[in-house]
């Protein structure tokens, strides 16, 4: 039976190399596969559940056009999709100029196919499209501002580490292949210690577990610094050779003693002590960082100031030691790298206005002007459910003329649309992908036929580029003919650049990006303006208005902050991700609704004795943006003051967690911030 | 030496991969496994660890599943160990659901027999580990051989009960039993969420066994009417015995998945008492009923007859001892052997087995409704009352006051008393499960902890209660 290498391009950080079995046109088996030293255990629940995803009945296998007025849809033949979108993108490029559309793209499949898109944007005279990103800027950011690049070692070398510390990072859920590796590092007796508002998975394991109030990790992180420095448990050898602005950060600590960081963080006097005293006595230490903590107003400041925890104690560039936050040393085809591709162009590109701020989208779409906007094209994306302010996005949405979507299910966002198109699954192309913990580039291979009428993003491209009557020359030249020799000669041509880089060698397995370093910074070469680990940053303030020194700031949204809101809104509202689902993927299926059918809110039981909650309540969730009623779950492992649903249900699960959120960017990075979120909690009528 | 599952309580994240491999390995429809992950102290309780348990089958050495099936639908592959379902064999009674204290069975409603995890006995057979085992990520769930170094033979929620269940624990280490906590303080033991115990996720119900219940007040009432005609109180029609005792009978099979293999039940007469039970109650239905259609006057037909029904009776009871019943040694008050002397005695008119029995089963019956009370299980103390009054109390009254005036009311009494009984046996009779077993041992744990501060892993080490 044929079985073939490939690899799960979702937006996670694992991206697991896959063998998998067909029979028959099916897909009937998925196996680990050993070459990946990352991820040798295999897929987890939701790379299994391809099994099921691939034939899911729910699955869109034709064009579909929504019965006018209605919120029904029928299937229409391709020629029929294709000519009323194209009719309606040349009026609009006549009436109102191509930037009257918005292609807007997220993250739900990894390739360089994706390309495709925006080059077929630009051959139709341009669009409006979108900066920064709902995912990571802000720490990306704060990392390219201290270290100078997005790189950490490899994800095996975590091993070699005597103190791990998950900052925020739940990897048992959302990047299970670390646990192994910090089981390992345990075995050899390292310690691991957790810092998270909930007493999560990957705690349960660890020496202690540390609550800060969401959002005040920076206060933490200055708390420990002022430790580490006044008892003199900082590497001074390092810091003299290779970190900028220590005397400047040596003061701004100096006001952060214990008794302040506790009443600012929650976090007990003796926790604080004794995590200081672990940072300061063990190396080498790893601080692996969660992608959840970096998306409040204040959190570049906040990673920033944990980076420099690492620099003070010379735990940067050594084996067992480091930064784990992105690793971007196998995105080795970007042009121009993450954060600054996310960025607004500093001069404006005459054909792509790139005006929408993701983290605003809804606010954004409506205050476009010049032209307004009039159409949304969406792929690889749910921006209904995913992007801050739910209410807002729909209204956006709805004031338009037309939507597209291309989807393979009916999300919330493709109930939005006009014309929704099918979108293949990542065993229905081949594309060529990275990833962002372990540094392999790997080849996502075709291995069955689009079923019905699917069509990939490149097909359709270049159908509605025929019928724009662009000429078949400039389409060649951007994006690749429809058949599998000519997909392939595309992706080999890409990988042409680099030695050591075929489709025949990515077919046996992952390859390790050219340039790799193992163990990140082992050179001690920063790319800094100064060359150094940077504590103070120039370009903080210049490109972002914030303090040169990670000064820590309230959220704009904290408990703490006098005002009539965060009285009548006293919890935090956490919306972490879940191992059932990459953020709004999979839930739909069988396999993973077995696990987890309904959101359910998870409140410490004090608070619900508060409010006169008692286990399995229907409990309403609110703020002056929206609300959602759900199914309260009692849970000792949450700190009173937060309450959690996590992040990825659908409307038609009766709680898109965004209801709650709202549009605001990141302190840098034009992230979303979507995380400083106060609600109050009450017994549903 | 032996294989096994091997399970690692340090690595498991509760990731449910090995549950989805179960389904895709061997083709069940989506959503549903043969495997299944259970957590210990799901609500976080501070004074307490949380941990994960990935059981299946574990193929145990003295299966209690083989033993129990009354159609010997269930072998072992001697090859493997593997403990394995005929499907063509098995009747689909599901009494191997009750027998497993692993909860490993599983009812396929479509083809109307059991299934349950095989082992991957395929895959072991091509040189493979089992499917569950090839993609847990994390190295949690293994095979291989059941003597390793630092392995213990049960953790809460997989008792060893003797029965060699193929399975070993690595049981959480010292330095990883649970993460220090700031806010340890105060919560109580009580407020521990566990799963439900008790009735409320229970696999036999009362609206589900409703023909059991039936089945078994049958076989109590025609022997107590059988040994009434051996002693001369009562004529037994024949006809009417035959047709009500072959009611019961029918009852009994109602339930089957596959009713025409039906006559598969008494194959295992050897082990089974289940089998027994039919075979037994056969015979004493096919014997009374010649003794009392062509030889009515015959002594020793008709205590045959009676000791044949005892003995059908003996052994309806014993079907249940495999599940977790509350009882006092083997004896529950609504036992059919207590209900079918009692019965006859009643029917006689005989003052002291009458009032024994009566004794007995008021003695045990508060026993157990004071246990119950114990573990505050819901008291419902109408249908007590009911039980004791009418069915015990009432017919004392009635026989003092003229026993031959009141014969009927005394009888109906008695049998209103011993239908509550039995529904009530039904409704609290359940079976061990994985889950259940943990939440008992997480409260059970946390009360004798006392306070949070003296958790340490010995509680968790594999010593269930120690």
């Amino acid at each position: 039976m044929p079985v073939h290498t490939t690899a799960c391009p979702r937006n996670c950080y694992s991206t697991c190399t896959m063998k998998v079995e067909v029979k028959n046109g099916r897909l009937i088996r998925i196996d680990p596969h050993p070459d990946n030293a990352a991820t040798p255990g295999g897929a987890c629940l939701k790379g299994l559940s391809y099994v099921e995803r691939v034939v899911s009945p729910d699955r869109i296998l034709t064009p579909l056009m929504r019965r006018p007025g209605s919120d029904r849809f029928e299937p229409i033949p391709w020629n029929d999709a294709l000519d009323r979108i194209c009719d309606k993108l040349r009026e609009l490029r006549e009436r109102a100029g191509p930037q009257s559309v918005l292609y807007y793209a997220a993250s739900g499949t990894k390739g360089l196919l994706n390309g495709a898109g925006p080059a077929f944007w630009r051959m139709f005279g341009g669009c409006t499209t979108t900066y920064g990103d709902l995912c990571w800027p802000a720490g990306l950011e704060a990392t390219r501002l201290t270290l100078g690049d997005n790189k950490h070692s490899a994800p095996w070398d975590i091993v070699n580490a005597r103190l791990i510390i998950l900052w925020g990072k739940n990897s048992a859920e959302t990047n299970i292949h670390q646990m192994p590796l910090i089981d390992q590092a345990q075995d050899r007796g390292a310690k691991l210690i957790v810092i998270d508002p909930r007493r999560t998975e990957s705690a349960e394991r660890a020496e202690f577990l540390v609550q800060p109030r969401p959002g005040s990790d920076g206060a933490l992180a200055l708390g420990l610094a002022h430790l580490l420095i006044e008892e003199g448990r900082i590497d001074r050898g390092f810091i003299e050779a290779h970190v900028a602005g220590f005397p400047e950060y040596r003061d701004l600590v100096a006001a952060w003693t214990p008794e302040r960081t506790s009443k600012t963080t929650d976090v007990p006097v003796r926790t604080i002590e004794k995590l200081a005293d672990r940072i300061g006595g063990i190396t080498p230490v790893t601080i692996c960082a969660g992608f959840g903590m970096q998306r409040y107003t204040n959190s570049g400041q906040t990673m920033r100031a944990i980076i420099a925890l690492l620099a003070l104690t010379g735990n940067i560039g050594r084996s067992g030691a480091g930064w784990q936050f992105a690793n971007l040393q196998s995105a080795i085809f970007d042009a121009v790298p993450d954060p600054i591709a996310l960025y607004p162009p500093e001069s404006p590109d005459p054909k792509v206005r790139v005006s929408i701020s993701t983290a605003r989208l809804g606010r954004d779409m409506l205050a476009a002007a010049d032209p307004p906007l009039k159409m949304i094209w969406v792929e690889r994306g749910n921006p209904v459910s995913q992007n801050p302010e739910t209410a807002t996005v729909l209204r956006a949405f709805r004031a338009l003329e037309f939507r597209v979507v291309v989807e393979q299910f009916m999300t919330d966002t493709a109930r939005e649309a006009d014309i929704i198109l099918p979108a293949k699954t990542m065993f229905e192309q081949s594309d060529v992908i990275g990833a962002y913990w372990h540094p392999y580039i790997q080849l996502k291979q075709k291995v069955l036929e689009p079923p019905g009428e699917v069509k990939p993003e490149t097909e359709i491209y270049r159908l509605l580029a025929g019928r724009l009557g662009i000429s078949d020359e400039e389409v060649a030249d951007h994006i690749p003919g429809p058949s599998d020799q000519e997909i392939d000669a595309w992706l080999e041509n890409k990988l042409q650049p680099f030695p050591g880089l075929s489709l025949e060698r990515l077919r046996q397995g992952p390859v390790t990006a050219p340039g790799t370093q193992e163990v990140a910074f082992s050179d001690m070469s920063f790319p800094t303006p100064s060359g150094k680990i940077e504590l103070v940053s120039e370009e903080a303030l210049r490109r972002w208005g914030v303090e040169r020194l990670p000064v820590y700031d309230e959220p704009e949204e904290s408990v703490r902050r006098p005002s009539p809101e965060s009285r009548r809104y006293p919890l935090y509202f956490m919306t972490p991700n879940t191992k059932n689902r990459i953020h709004s993927q999979f839930n739909n299926l069988k396999m993973i609704r077995v696990m987890s059918d309904r959101p359910l809110l998870a409140i410490h039981p004090d608070d619900a004795a508060a409010r006169g909650i008692s286990n399995g309540d229907r409990v309403r969730v609110r703020n002056d943006r929206g609300r959602l009623e759900v199914e309260a779950r009692l849970e000792h492992g949450i700190k009173p003051g937060c309450v959690s649903v996590t992040n990825g249900w659908w409307s038609t699960d009766g709680a898109s967690v965004n209801l709650c959120s709202l549009g605001r960017e990141t302190d840098m990075g034009h992230g979303a911030a979507f995380h400083d979120n106060l609600v109050e909690v009450e017994k549903a009528p | 030496m032996p294989k096994g599952f091997l399970f690692d309580l340090n690595r498991c994240t509760g990731c449910e991969a090995c549950t989805i491999a179960c389904t895709i390995e061997n083709g069940l429809p989506f959503g549903q496994s043969w495997r299944r992950i259970d957590t210990y102290n799901e609500s976080r309780h501070p004074a307490a660890p949380a941990w994960h348990l990935s059981l299946a089958c574990n193929h145990c050495a003295d299966a209690p599943c083989i033993t129990s099936c009354p159609a010997l639908a269930i072998r072992r592959d001697t090859a493997t160990g593997a403990v394995l379902i005929e499907e063509d064999a098995c009747i689909g009674c599901g009494y191997c659901v009750w027998a497993c204290p692993y909860d490993a069975p599983r009812y396929d409603p479509t083809d109307g027999v059991m299934r349950k995890c095989t082992l991957c006995n395929h895959r072991l057979q091509d040189g493979y580990d089992p499917a569950c085992v090839s993609h847990c990520p994390t190295g949690a769930l293994g095979y291989g051989a059941l003597d390793g170094d630092g392995q213990e033979a049960e953790v809460p929620g997989c008792p060893e009960l003797g029965i060699g269940p193929a399975i070993r624990f690595t049981p959480l280490k010292k330095d990883r039993t649970r993460p220090l906590l700031d806010n340890a303080h105060g919560a109580p033991a009580e407020s521990a969420i566990v799963a439900p115990r008790g009735r409320a996720e229970s696999a036999i119900t009362l609206r589900g066994e409703w023909p059991l219940v039936l089945f078994t007040l049958i076989a109590a009432a025609m022997v107590a009417l059988v040994i009434g005609a051996a002693a001369g109180a009562v004529t037994l029609p024949p006809g009417v015995f035959l047709a009500t005792a072959l009611l019961g009978m029918g009852l009994g099979t109602m339930h089957l998945g596959r009713k025409a293999r039906a006559w598969r039940a008494v194959l295992n007469v050897r082990r089974s008492w289940m089998s027994r039970e039919i075979v037994l109650y056969s015979a004493f239905v096919a014997v009374a009923t010649a003794w009392l259609r062509f030889a009515p006057e015959s002594v020793a037909a008709g205590m045959t007859s009676a000791l044949l029904g005892l003995a059908a009776l003996f052994a309806i009871d014993r079907v249940y001892d495999v599940t977790g019943r509350r009882a006092i040694g083997r004896l529950h008050s609504a036992d059919v052997i207590l209900t079918g002397p009692f019965l006859a005695a009643l029917v006689i008119l005989s003052p002291l087995p009458a009032a024994l029995f009566c004794a007995a089963k008021l003695a045990l019956y508060l026993w157990r409704k004071i246990q119950n009370a114990n573990k505050e299980e819901e008291a419902r103390s109408s249908v007590s009352i009911m039980r004791i009054g009418v069915g015990l109390l009432a017919p004392a009254v009635l026989w003092l006051y003229d026993p031959h005036q009141l014969y009927a009311g005394i009888l109906g009494c008695a049998a209103i008393g011993e239908i509550i009984d039995r529904c009530e046996f039904y409704d609290e009779l359940d079976t061990r499960t994985p889950r259940k077993q943990m939440a008992d041992h997480l409260q059970g744990a946390l009360a004798a902890a006392g306070r949070p501060a003296v958790w340490h892993a010995d509680l968790l080490g594999g010593r269930p209660d120690a």
